[in-house]
């Protein structure tokens, strides 16, 4: 379970507010907003990337609020996935077994394991800059839940997405998520994604986040206005 | 798209090909002619027989030792800098890049002053230097302090350009997958940086290879190979100054060439 708690994290003239979220475990939750409102920095925060000036962050009940990325057993998946350019795709995904001293035949089993669950075999001996947005995409995931962390960030990760393959992708998380149940906090500023992806969403303004609730009770509130049109193509795709 | 010839009709690109011309002339000619000025059997009594040779083999020692000593140096201190004049922001940090760079500006003269006034035996920190044993005023350490005083912006902003070509991003995502920051570094940066650091330290070892103006001021024994073309030009004449130079230079052009290929070459392709 990820605890946000009094959280506020200045960066020059941006101030980040959040008074009190709560995600819990398994949970995949979206958080919807324009571009520029903070959410990123949400993300760097949680991340350990920022260090926030007042509040607390906790992980399963314990404060990492002051530590470094590496102690806080949060993997993050960047918008432009930020796969490492001098390694395949294969160390790629195995780079984090590898920083935890395991086996290279246990590596190479758990790596080839998950490669089969995202259809990703074909292209683990490529680097990164042979592959196409959405192998990209899966190997960025891959990379990131293969660690088991105790939640993955998401930051705009269906943005470089063209919409076909956006929706694909967005059918593939859900799927994954079904099945591997980890605790994701996905932001976005796509109402779409929010609404396929995620039962509970919250939506940020100017730094704050001011709504917290379901899908269906955010299309039926004020912060819903300038999402009018996305939401009734949504609608009409759904009847 | 380069074009590989000015078209007709383009006299502003025609201009500038003659310009270059002139300069590549320019520019050439002397290291072309310094070839031809060479005489052998000079080379022969200033390498090999004579007691002249013991000394320019004891200058080349010095020379490459210090150069390289000066350059280790550099790369251990000016690495980790670098890296954190990339990666972190603070109040300052503009103006001591700009400190930082003060010794590409320094006359070499008042370089080797400010050197003595620092480190030298009744400079600043010369008591200190003292009580550890380093003579900084004629002796092998002050060709190092030298040295390294005219080298270090060449080490430090090509570090710092190399440094800033790799996403930060790319390092969070390694930090929040388990790997602390001195890891990080060595996996992630490192790997990614390294032709720039290669290529800062090529370039910081010719620059200290070159470097006469402080030594001169600072310890002008023991003589480097600078210091002994120069008292060879003023004590036997040109053709001895040019039989010494001739061989310092192919080496020097050594290095060029090394780092023409690092620069060039995708040893590291992604």
């Amino acid at each position: 379970m990820i605890e946000i708690k009094g959280l506020k994290a200045k960066l020059g003239s941006f101030v980040l507010e959040i008074e009190n979220l709560k995600i819990e475990k398994g949970e995949y939750f979206v958080v919807l907003g324009p571009s520029g409102v903070g959410k990123t920095v949400l993300i760097d925060v949680i991340g350990g990337i920022i260090v926030p000036q007042k509040g607390k962050i906790l992980i399963d009940g314990k404060d990492v609020t002051k530590l470094p990325p590496e102690k806080r057993g949060i993997a993050i998946v960047p918008q432009d996935y930020a796969l490492f350019p001098h390694m395949s795709a294969y160390d790629n995904i195995a780079y984090g077994l590898r920083i935890r001293g395991l086996s290279e035949d246990l590596i190479k089993d758990k790596v080839l394991g998950l490669a089969k669950i995202f259809e990703i075999e074909r292209i683990l001996s490529k680097k990164p800059s042979s592959l196409s947005g959405g192998e990209r995409q899966r190997v960025a995931l891959a990379r990131a839940l293969i660690v088991n962390p105790k939640a993955i960030l998401l930051d705009e990760p269906l943005a470089s997405l063209d919409p076909r393959l956006r929706m694909k992708a967005r059918s593939f998380i859900k799927g994954l998520h079904k099945d591997l149940k980890f605790t994701a906090i996905h932001v976005t500023h796509n109402i779409a994604d929010a609404a396929a992806l995620s039962r509970r969403i919250g939506y940020m303004e100017e730094g704050k986040l001011i709504f917290i609730g379901t899908f269906e009770k955010f299309v039926r509130s004020r912060y819903a206005v300038p999402y009018i049109n996305e939401i009734k193509e949504i609608i009409n795709k759904i009847r | 798209m380069a074009m590989s010839r000015p078209l007709k009709g383009e006299p502003f690109l025609v201009m500038t090909l003659g310009v270059l011309s002139l300069f590549v002339i320019v520019l050439l000619l002397p290291m072309i002619s310094i070839f031809l000025f060479l005489k052998p059997s000079v080379v022969e009594k200033v390498f090999i027989s004579s007691e002249l040779a013991s000394e320019v083999r004891s200058a080349l020692a010095t020379t490459l030792e210090a150069s390289i000593t000066s350059t280790l140096i550099l790369a251990l201190l000016g690495i980790p800098s670098a890296y954190y004049l990339t990666r972190r922001e603070f109040k300052g940090k503009a103006t001591l890049e700009g400190l930082l760079d003060i010794p590409l500006a320094v006359p070499h003269t008042i370089a080797g002053i400010m050197i003595l006034t620092g480190f030298g035996r009744r400079g600043l920190l010369g008591p200190l230097t003292t009580s550890l044993g380093i003579r900084i005023s004629d002796s092998f350490w002050g060709i190092v302090a030298a040295m390294l005083f005219v080298s270090s912006p060449l080490m430090l902003d090509t570090a710092k350009a190399g440094f800033h070509s790799v996403d930060p991003m790319l390092e969070a995502v390694s930090r929040s997958l388990g790997a602390g920051a001195l890891r990080t570094f060595t996996r992630i940066t490192l790997p990614l940086s390294w032709r720039n650091i290669v290529a800062g330290t090529i370039l910081a070892w010719a620059r200290a290879l070159s470097e006469v103006g402080s030594i001169l001021v600072v310890a002008y024994f023991p003589k480097t190979m600078n210091i002994l073309i120069l008292e060879f030009l003023n004590e036997f004449g040109l053709p001895y100054a040019i039989a010494l130079a001739v061989p310092y230079l192919l080496l020097t052009l050594v290095l060029f060439i090394l780092l023409r290929l690092f620069i060039g070459q995708k040893f590291m392709s992604w």
